[in-house]
């Protein structure tokens, strides 16, 4: 019985993270590609962690590490998306030709402005 | 079954694994590279511990937690790195 | 709260030793009768209940979670679909959440929910610049976060 709740959680867990790679690979820009780093590859690993750990209490062994590791992947994600968004944007990389709004562009201060391609940009 | 099932996954997370590869590879910005590589270490973490499954043994433990830090420390650190002159943060003291 | 938390530690702790038994299961038996007697006096008591703000740390947790699973649901429609349909866009939203610990959990809510992700804040902390994968009308998506996550965490510490 434990042992179909556990290949459950890991199938569940790998179909993820792969979902998450394949976004990397096919989504357009690095700001896309973060939303699939981050929300697909987290929940991924969650599930993969919780799959061995459930396999270790089902054995007796209380694996107190990997509680640990969920919940430091939990709270690490976010932080780790928003520092490398910020830097690639404040680097002047590109956005996706498609992208409708840039509010954060108008709120730099003007010489911290950064330069960027925008007849590259605009081509989709 | 059960061990087979496992090895599966190990194959799904291996086409992912290199997926996060080619994308370091092929990445056209430096920042491309730094989410793929998180995205790989988060995967690496996942390997390990479907292999602390099939092997029955939890001396893994460690280093998954270790990895885990890791690979966050890294990708701030890069990141961070690259954000380098220019200085917009908050003063917090 | 620190004070009714630890007159129901005492209960608890009472319980055990008219018990005679030092277990971990009588010490939440005691804890639940503490609570419950914490509830009947919660009148005389100088604050509010404090298993109000537990209850609403709990139901912040639930909205996370199902906010979580609803996420991936919607990133693995964008990319198992052939054809990419979707308009990205970053947004300034205004937040009138007042500490910086409101604003850091409401920035990671927003990073782990559908579409939306932190990129950036402004200097006073009180704007906060999102990264959403589809913005059809500005406005939609500020509200939706208003609505779910701003109200929930000024539950929780108010």
């Amino acid at each position: 019985m434990t042992e179909i709740l556990i290949s459950i959680l890991v199938l569940i867990g790998s179909f993820l993270s792969l979902i998450g790679s394949l976004g990397i690979i096919r989504l357009p820009d690095i700001y896309s590609r973060m939303h699939a780093a981050t929300k697909s590859a987290t929940l991924g690993v969650v599930f993969l962690i919780s799959g061995s750990f459930v396999f270790f209490l089902s054995e007796g062994v209380f694996i107190l590490q990997l509680l640990f590791t969920i919940a430091f992947v939990f709270l690490t994600a976010p932080v780790a998306a928003m520092i490398i968004s910020r830097s690639a944007h404040r680097n002047g990389v590109e956005l996706w030709g498609r992208t409708k709004h840039d509010e954060l562009m108008e709120s730099y201060p003007e010489h911290l402005e950064p330069e960027r391609d925008n007849e590259k940009a605009d081509q989709p | 079954m059960f061990e087979v099932i496992m090895i599966v996954a190990l194959l799904v997370l291996s086409v992912s694994l290199m997926l996060c590869i080619a994308r370091a590879l092929m990445g056209p910005t430096l920042s491309d590279r730094i989410v793929a590589l998180d995205s790989f270490g988060l995967n690496l973490i996942g390997f390990i511990s479907i292999f602390m499954i099939l092997q029955n043994t939890e001396a893994y433990a460690e280093v998954v937690l270790v990895l885990g830090i890791l690979a966050f420390v890294g990708s701030v650190a890069l990141a961070k790195f690259l954000e380098r002159g220019v200085v917009i943060d908050r003063d917090s003291h | 709260m620190a004070f009714q938390i630890l007159l129901n530690l005492t209960i608890a702790f009472f319980w055990m030793i008219l018990q005679n038994s030092y277990t971990s299961f009588d010490f939440v038996i005691g804890y639940v009768i503490g609570i419950a007697i914490v509830y009947f006096l919660r009148g005389s008591l100088p604050q509010t209940f404090y298993m109000q703000r537990v209850w609403a740390i709990v139901k912040l947790l639930c909205l996370f979670l199902k906010e979580l699973v609803v996420a991936n649901l919607q990133m693995i429609r964008i990319v198992l679909q052939p054809k990419l349909k979707v308009t990205p866009g970053i947004i300034a939203m205004p937040t009138y959440l007042d500490t910086d610990w409101e604003v850091t959990i409401l920035s990671m809510c927003i990073t782990l929910t559908p579409g939306t992700m932190t990129m950036d804040y402004s200097e006073d902390g009180r704007t906060l610049y999102i990264h959403s994968i589809h913005v059809e009308e500005k406005q939609e998506v500020i509200d939706d976060i208003r609505n779910h996550f701003e109200r929930a965490i000024v539950e929780v510490t108010k």
